[in-house]
């Protein structure tokens, strides 16, 4: 059976864009056009997925959509955005969506990213069954905190690695920087976002990233925080 | 000078004549009538000083009945026995009056004195500190700490609007801070007590005096939005001409693409057929990238760009810039190297990155094939450096000057607007966009930003 997807967007012709091209990777796709509409199909058809864009020009706007949404779902959503819109990114993370997507994107990095969203919601979010993950020439080895990179141990501070384990059990996640900040440091270090950063480049030296050859873990989520690499 | 506070000071006085007047009167044997009447007019003259007119001359006639009641014989009547002593008593009383008068009025002038003095001295402070002032909010809250730290307020406010009200008590007092045609704001002052006229004037004197600061400051400000408008304006007719050409040939390569494709479909090889479909997407993304151009620089001309400036690595940026034209063109083409000890610098992330990869993308254009253009990340004096190095040919002198200009078309033809908003983003930072030679030939860019905030 194919997977259901909700596509909400004020615009007709990108209504229209997506549901060819997801039509084309063999999603069934329902549409709406502002708020309203999207939450009576999305209560109506049980949607697998919605793809909702952030401003629908009427109001409720797609962060509040998203939001009433969480009062009783657990659909995943991915938000659309366009450029300068850091700040909205956050607050649509903060209202419960999964991931965002920034226009004008390409048909397979939507699917790529519904792809990967999707797999996060069926496995146990954080788990690992086989305690190690590889990426790249990048080999983390979860049971006894090694990491190795082109078969090479890297030696990594107790608070890279928890910071960089952090990011890397959640593969192609958006990790805010508060989020981290919790994680890895505690609550009340909330507000210090220029740790990450610092502790990030550390890492990021360690591993040997070389984003001129494409060679990365961990992505920029510029006013947003982090995002490690997919697996695929 | 003996002086006192005010009821503290009543009650010394009084004290005083009674003293005075005990201590004659156990003396009044032994002491001829003119010592009494010197040491009375004394009394008169501490009078005078410390209380004014009024007192000195009722210390003046009271005096005048002690004498006569107690000092002068017969005792405790108001009869005088020695004709001649009538004489004195009346002449006492005529200096007492006088000398009392006299050493009021003295007073008087002295107060006067002490209040210009200090009303020059509040106005001098108050123009000399609004002389300084660059803001108006800045102006209304000087104003009205200096309301209520110099003049003891209750209370001190700017109402953002004109209003005339009075207030029935005059303890509120409403002010129009008015300069010329137009009126800033109402200033609202409260005081515990109706105030005296020097007092209102002075304080009618501090309001214009704000006034003529909001005045400047509003004069300043007209002015450099005029000329803001003026470069508005001037780019608004060179983006119509640019409009034409840069935004219409993507639009017609992706046009004449897509109806390739539609009338053409069987007759098309699969090659030319992906290569129409991969023109579409390149040029799509052109026109995304000269839009987003567009908007940034309409928008740095415009002076409303809002920095978001939190603390950012540079060395982020640039990895974000050099990975986007590795997924353009699937080849190294940059060789980054960052100083171990780089530190975080206020920035707009999304705006350096736009200016860094429009820096990139010009230096790429004109590199040899085969070489590496190169990104040098370091910190030199008070700034923070990010060098752009190009190894291709000399920049002339002639287009050296041109080339960070809006819409300057180089040799090429390929219009400039990367270097023009490159430069206007990193302006907006408080930091400089320079060109230098290349050692052995080449263009390198040069951003510095400033390590600390600039206050703005």
């Amino acid at each position: 059976m194919s997977l259901k997807v909700l596509v909400v967007d004020d615009e007709p012709q990108i209504r229209k864009q997506l549901k060819i091209g997801l039509g084309g990777y063999g999603y069934e796709v329902l549409t709406a056009s502002n708020g309203e509409e999207a939450q009576t199909n999305a209560a109506q058809h049980q949607p697998d997925m919605i793809i909702l864009d952030i401003s629908l020009g009427s109001e409720p706007n797609g962060i509040e959509v998203c939001r009433s949404l969480r009062e009783w779902s657990k659909v995943p959503v991915i938000m659309l955005s366009v450029r300068n819109e850091e700040k909205t990114k956050v607050a649509a993370l903060n209202a419960g969506a999964d991931d965002y997507l920034t226009k004008p994107f390409g048909m397979e990095e939507l699917q790529a990213r519904i792809q990967a969203v999707l797999r996060r919601v069926v496995s146990e979010p954080g788990a690992n069954a086989k305690g190690e993950i590889r990426v790249g020439n990048l080999y983390i080895n979860l049971v006894n905190r090694h990491v190795y990179v082109e078969g090479e141990e890297v030696h990594l501070t107790p608070k890279e690695y928890d910071l960089l384990r952090l990011l890397a059990t959640h593969p192609g996640k958006v990790m805010t920087n508060r989020a981290i900040l919790n994680a890895v440091w505690g609550a009340e270090y909330s507000e210090m976002d220029h740790y990450v950063r610092v502790f990030v480049n550390q890492i990021r030296k360690k591993l040997h990233e070389n984003p001129a050859r494409n060679v990365r873990y961990i992505l920029n989520e510029p006013g947003v925080g982090y995002r490690f690499v997919s697996e695929d | 000078m003996i002086a006192f506070g005010s009821a503290r000071r009543h009650f010394l006085l009084i004290s005083l004549f009674i003293a005075v007047t005990l201590g004659a009167w156990i003396l009044r044997e032994t002491l001829t009538l003119a010592n009494f009447m010197t040491v009375y007019i004394l009394v008169v003259l501490i009078f005078a000083i410390n209380s004014g007119t009024a007192a000195a001359l009722v210390a003046a006639f009271i005096g005048f009945l002690c004498i006569n009641f107690f000092l002068v014989r017969p005792y405790y009547t108001f009869l005088v026995a020695d004709p001649r002593e009538i004489v004195d008593l009346a002449v006492f009383l005529i200096i007492a009056i006088i000398a009392g008068r006299l050493a009021a009025r003295e007073r008087e002038q002295t107060k006067v004195a002490r209040q210009r003095a200090y009303e020059q001295e509040i106005l001098y402070r108050l123009t000399r500190s609004f002389n300084q002032l660059t803001t108006s909010d800045e102006v209304y809250k000087a104003l009205t700490l200096m309301l209520q730290t110099d003049f003891a307020a209750r209370q001190a406010y700017i109402l953002p609007y004109a209003t005339d009200t009075i207030s029935p008590d005059q303890t509120v007092h409403y002010l129009l801070l008015q300069a010329g045609e137009k009126i800033y704001a109402t200033l609202c002052v409260a005081f515990d007590d109706k105030l005296i006229s020097q007092q209102e004037r002075l304080i009618h004197a501090c309001a214009s005096q704000a006034a003529m600061a909001l005045y400047r400051i509003d004069l300043t400000e007209r002015a450099s939005k005029s000329q803001q408008f003026e470069e508005a304006d001037r780019l608004k007719t060179a983006i119509l001409h640019a409009v034409s050409h840069d935004l219409r040939t993507p639009i017609t390569i992706i046009k004449t693409s897509a109806n390739n494709l539609r009338h053409l479909r069987e007759r098309l090889s699969p090659t030319d057929w992906g290569e129409l479909t991969t023109t579409i997407e390149t040029e799509a993304d052109q026109l995304d990238k000269l839009v987003g151009n567009l908007l940034d620089m309409s928008r740095l001309q415009a002076g409303a760009l809002q920095l978001n400036d939190d603390l950012n690595s540079l060395e982020e940026v640039a990895g974000d810039a050099a990975a986007r034209v590795w997924q353009l063109t699937k080849q190294e083409r940059i060789k980054i190297v960052f100083a171990n000890d780089m530190p975080l610098v206020p920035f707009d992330y999304g705006l350096l990155l736009q200016a860094l990869s429009n820096l990139i993308d010009n230096a790429l254009r004109y590199e040899p094939p085969g070489s590496l253009i190169e990104i040098h990340g370091g910190v030199q004096g008070d700034e923070a450096q990010i060098r752009v190095v190009n190894h291709g040919e000399a920049i002339l002198e002639s287009e050296r000057e041109h080339i960070m200009e809006p819409f300057y078309r180089g040799k090429e033809g390929h219009v400039g607007l990367g270097l023009p908003i490159a430069k206007g983003i990193v302006e907006a930072h408080h930091g400089r966009l320079d060109v230098e030679d290349t050692p052995g030939g080449g263009v390198t860019f040069v951003i510095g930003l400033p390590l600390e905030k600039e206050k703005l």
